[in-house]
């Protein structure tokens, strides 16, 4: 029960007797970055508001580090960093009277806001009134705050949504150090998936208030695993000689798709090939991309 | 509450870097203004004279504003961007954000009737009133007139936490405030009527030689009412704030 950070049992909301999450069963391991995924309106941010106790679940309960989060609300949220939808902030105040705002409430040393500040690289714009900063910086700063009462787990929903390729680089970063330098777990939702399998050790995709699938990211890119496509002369021989060596696969027009090869057996093949007299014109291996098998995830449970 | 403390520091601070203090300026000004261009009448007490006309546009008018605008205020930089989001995942209890914001209101009220007092105190030194100074008449309307605002301010705090827009409570304040000129006249319903308790309170009581406000509900019974109300209506906002869905 420990070893989970985030886990929630059956977790249910509806609206009107429309449910917006539906028995969601969440595992967070400690250490990790867990990717939250689904397209916009699957009910991430609703899990994410029951995660924090803004909205009270329908049915299920949620466990967060060891406790249950009805019972012990106030601790469970003094361990705790979050960063809900936007940044917010107070945009009279600079960065440093922001912090100090939360600082107050948190009851942590003064020292920290400098520490966070640090951490976002926003230590030098921090006399500035927030009202002019980016949107990258005004992200870094949620992201400070988020940091500052020194929390165990940390969730992050959408941190990268409107943010410039570069900013979205920053953020990643700043999240990936995260376990890494800090020790913290974090759970971070997107509707991107290239977004966050670069981050993500684990991900939960969630579909229409359901999870769809929840494991490792190298699970998931097992599912992507692809074959490879040899451009041939005459597919449909090659075909046959292949089907000899007893490797299956298919041919389409001039190309020889082969599945789960290892590279050995790739090399045999085309020694094969080129023995009998074909010409191969091309050896190419063809992945499905994450974004393929998100898709097929999604798409699955769409069909049903 | 150690947890409130903290919350209400913090509070603080974002008001404090505010402007909002300014507002509390505006009103004792005029009163100050109108106390000066009052000229007391021979048969009636001077510092009645004065409290009557000086209260008269601040209880009926400028107070109930503000105190709307307080309300208002408070819950303007959460409901820009998601905050009360923010707000509400840190270690704080619904009660204690709750709380702290009304007390913000009411020390910013509180600042308005002291500021009063201050113009009170200047144009009865201007007009040279020499009478035995009236404790209890300034008691009474000073702390009596910031008590009457209280249940307005709960009540429209609990508007401000329900609309997003900063304007929809002010909106809702000014067309209730508006009507004391006529709720006042009505024995049955001014004590009832939250915009009209501030200048029943401020009023002196004996001072129905200077206009229609013969107010014949005694001070006490006022109180009871005012009383009630805020417990009627600060309840009702903690109950909706705690089960709001943020």
């Amino acid at each position: 029960m420990s070893e989970y950070v985030i886990k929630t049992n059956g977790l249910t909301k509806s609206y009107r007797g429309r449910n917006a999450v539906s028995d969601l069963n969440l595992e967070i391991k400690k250490g990790e970055i867990y990717g939250f995924l689904g397209p916009n309106g699957a009910g991430k941010t609703t899990t994410i508001r029951m995660l924090l106790g803004l909205i009270r679940p329908t049915k299920g309960t949620v466990q967060i580090l060891g406790k249950n989060l009805k019972s012990d609300k106030i601790n469970i949220l003094r361990r705790v960093g979050s960063l809900v939808e936007y940044p917010s902030y107070y945009g009279h105040l600079t960065a440093v009277e922001n912090l100090e705002a939360i600082r107050r409430i948190l009851d942590v040393p003064k020292s920290r806001i400098d520490e966070v500040l640090e951490i976002v690289s926003l230590t030098k714009e921090s006399k500035r009134a927030v009202k002019g900063y980016s949107l990258g910086m005004k992200q870094r700063l949620g992201i400070a705050s988020a940091l500052l009462g020194s929390p165990e787990l940390l969730i992050l929903d959408e941190p990268t949504n409107g943010l410039d390729p570069s900013g979205i680089h920053e953020i990643r970063e700043l999240i990936k150090q995260m376990p890494r330098e800090h020790g913290i777990t974090v759970l971070v939702s997107s509707h991107l998936l290239g977004e966050v399998e670069q981050m993500a050790g684990t991900v939960g995709i969630i579909r229409d208030g359901r999870m769809v699938f929840q494991d490792t990211i190298s699970n998931l890119r097992q599912k992507a695993a692809g074959g490879i496509d040899i451009r041939v002369s005459e597919a449909e021989s090659a075909l046959w000689l292949a089907k000899d060596a007893g490797i299956t696969g298919q041919a389409q027009q001039n190309v020889l798709h082969v599945e789960g090869l290892d590279d050995k057996q790739v090399a045999s093949l085309v020694k094969r090939l080129v023995d009998n007299g074909h010409l191969i014109y091309r050896v190419e291996e063809k992945n499905k991309s994450l974004e393929d098998i998100f898709m097929e995830v999604i798409g699955e449970v769409k069909s049903l | 509450m150690n947890t409130f403390i903290r919350v209400l520091s913090s509070e603080r601070l974002k008001m404090s870097k505010s402007n909002l203090w300014l507002l509390t300026l505006g009103s004792p000004l005029l009163a100050l203004l109108v106390g000066l261009l009052t000229n007391s009448a021979k048969d009636a007490s001077g510092y009645m004279v004065l409290m009557s006309t000086m209260s008269l546009f601040h209880a009926l008018l400028f107070l109930p504003i503000l105190t709307g605008i307080f309300s208002s205020f408070i819950c303007r930089y959460e409901h820009v961007g998601g905050g009360w989001k923010s707000l509400l995942s840190l270690p704080v209890s619904r009660t204690s954000v709750f709380t702290a914001k009304f007390l913000i209101v009411a020390a910013l009220l509180a600042l308005t009737q002291l500021l009063f007092l201050g113009s009170f105190l200047i144009a009865s030194q201007v007009k040279g009133i020499h009478e035995p100074f009236p404790w209890a008449m300034l008691t009474r309307s000073i702390i009596g007139g910031w008590v009457a605002c209280l249940p307005l301010a709960a009540l429209q705090l609990g508007f401000s936490l329900r609309w997003a827009s900063f304007a929809a409570p002010l909106v809702v304040n000014v067309i209730f405030t508006v009507p004391n000129i006529l709720v006042i006249n009505s024995d049955k319903i001014r004590p009832f009527y939250p915009w009209a308790q501030p200048i029943q309170a401020m009023i002196p009581a004996s001072s129905t030689n200077i206009g229609s406000f013969g107010f014949n509900l005694s001070f006490e019974s006022l109180m009871i009412t005012v009383v009630g109300s805020f417990v009627l209506f600060f309840a009702a906002g903690l109950i909706y704030f705690n089960r709001r869905e943020i």
